[in-house]
């Protein structure tokens, strides 16, 4: 199990004392939480001289949904973005940019607290961050190859680095990437699976609306598209995730060459309620009102000593 | 003197309160080729002579002028394989501080963290100082900044200095032509001359390096027609 060498914030990285245990509990009878096909849609297409990519923007923790416009496209090089599925997706709804400045343990407790299944955030939030943290370390690899080739990133290398970290995870980091970018030897177009295989296609879909917007794309790609079909297709196939699946919702961002967010918002808020959401004092009743002055409680000293250096 | 039998252990004070093993460091940084920075009002240059053994080395091979960030370069003076391994540092070190700020990181953070590797180096068993004398150039939220770090970890922060072979002249002359509000164009062209001043044989676009770091915050480093132009310019 060879890590290419990027030292991982304080001690240890991914710890599976947790895996232990739950074996255990397991064992007593416990049953085990089923793991979301967590709520996502993410698609890639290869058209004429390019890639676009395309993801919709809800993030769920469970029935609820906990982000309805959070970024599924992240950053890898100016020339490669990568989608993220189930684990990277939700990531960014509980912790956001936290993953990276807390520690590991402090963040356990934190993302217990919002989650109202404890067992669940211990496992499962636990290695989404994991997740996050496996993408910008990828990002960060490919910057200081930059520096030290002098040239421009290529897709296979971003490939390559990101399967090697899943696998030797061993599949639980939970993140199921759509790569894509262009590079000098042309447009390149990538699935990784959590366990560490990939696939390379013309067009690709992952996430729990994958099927939807594969039948979009089964029925409508063809070879040689120009940008504009191809970004129309993408959106047709991310809206399609969007309105039949319940893990997917909200908005539609793509990229091509430039990060277009929220490049399509179907689902508007349109009820504004009129009257606003503030009430007056007299909503409420006052039946009862009754003050405690704090000093009859607290003794207060005038003056005393200034505090020691 | 008895510094002579404290002479080989690194990590042995001499009588004279000297880290012998330091200074002679520093003599092999004062043996390598001259490099010189300025820091201009708005921005800074760092060039280099690049001498090569032989002409038959192919000169667009060697890169003295390095860059650690978008926004930071770096140019070195003694043993250019200990300064790949500073610059291989360097830049991890700026990409760690990157991932967990989220912020660029600062020039005098960079300065600071390559010092004290420099330092780590000086007080281990086993392994000995670097062998060069680093001048690193950035631009950040603070303006153009130019600081020098030395093989004992300690670092400056100049407004022109010189290292190398020729430093005293180079030094005499900057401290005559220096001028804080110099242009950069100007500084390239006080850098130019500096160099020309010790320099053996015919200066041309191919035997030296400049890199050059203005407002725009980008370091770039200049192709051997750009500096044969301001070679023109200031001939």
């Amino acid at each position: 199990m060879s890590k290419i060498a990027e030292s991982v914030p304080p001690k240890g990285g991914f710890s599976f004392d947790l895996c232990k245990r739950n074996e255990m509990l397991v064992q007593k009878g416990l049953k085990q939480p089923s793991f979301l096909k967590t709520g996502t849609t993410i698609v890639g297409l290869v058209f004429k001289d390019g890639v676009i990519l395309g993801a919709d923007t809800r993030a769920t923790e469970g029935p609820i949904v906990a982000d309805k416009n959070c970024e599924k496209i992240h950053y890898m090089a100016p020339n490669i973005y990568c989608c993220g599925a189930g684990t990277a997706a939700d990531t960014e709804a509980v912790t956001g940019i936290i993953t990276l400045i807390l520690s590991h343990v402090v963040l356990i407790a934190i993302t217990s607290a919002l989650c109202y299944c404890f067992w669940y955030a211990c496992n499962l939030f636990y290695l989404f961050n994991v997740a996050m943290l496996s993408l910008d370390m990828v990002s960060s690899q490919l910057k200081l190859h930059r520096f030290h080739t002098g040239r421009d990133s290529r897709v296979v290398t971003a490939l390559t680095l990101l399967k090697s970290h899943l696998f030797s995870y061993q599949g639980h980091v939970s993140a199921a990437l759509v790569l894509g970018g262009v590079d000098v030897t042309g447009p390149h177009l990538h699935t990784i699976y959590p366990h560490g295989s990939t696939d390379t296609l013309p067009f690709a879909t992952m996430g729990s609306g994958s099927l939807a917007a594969m039948a979009v794309f089964e029925s409508k790609y063809r070879e040689g598209l120009s940008r504009d079909e191809g970004v129309t297709l993408v959106a047709e196939a991310i809206c399609s995730g969007i309105f039949n699946d319940l893990g997917s919702g909200s908005n539609v961002d793509i990229w091509e060459k430039e990060y277009l967010r929220n490049y399509m918002l179907p689902n508007p808020r349109t009820y504004v309620s009129e009257k606003g959401y503030s009430f007056s004092k007299k909503t409420a009743e006052v039946l009862l009102t009754k003050i405690t002055p704090l000093r009859e409680l607290v003794e207060v000293i005038e003056g005393g000593d200034a505090m020691e250096e | 003197m008895g510094d002579s039998q404290y002479s080989f252990s690194l990590t042995t004070f001499s009588p004279s309160g000297k880290l012998v093993q330091i200074e002679h460091a520093l003599t092999a940084v004062g043996s390598g080729q001259t490099s010189l920075g300025i820091k201009a009002a708005n921005g800074v240059v760092i060039a280099t002579e690049k001498k090569l053994p032989s002409i038959l080395v192919d000169e667009t091979s060697v890169q003295k002028i390095q860059i650690l960030t978008p926004n930071i370069g770096v140019v070195y003076s003694g043993m250019g394989p200990d300064s790949r391994v500073l610059v291989r540092k360097s830049r991890k070190q700026a990409e760690q501080y990157f991932r967990l700020y989220k912020e660029p990181i600062p020039v005098t953070q960079l300065v600071r963290e390559t010092a004290t590797v420099m330092q780590e180096f000086t007080q281990s068993g086993g392994v000995r100082p670097f062998g060069v004398s680093l001048l690193v150039a950035g631009y950040d939220d603070k303006g153009p900044q130019l600081y020098q770090v030395d093989p004992s970890g300690s670092y400056f922060s100049w407004k022109a200095s010189a290292m190398g072979k020729n430093v005293s002249n180079a030094k005499t002359f900057l401290e005559k032509r220096y001028d804080e509000e110099t242009e950069l164009d100007d500084a390239v062209h006080t850098a130019i001359l500096t160099l020309k001043e010790g320099f053996e044989g015919q200066i041309s676009g191919k035997n030296i390096e400049i890199g050059v770091i203005d407002n725009d915050k980008i370091f770039r480093i200049l192709t051997p027609s750009e500096i044969e132009d301001y070679l023109n310019e200031v001939a």
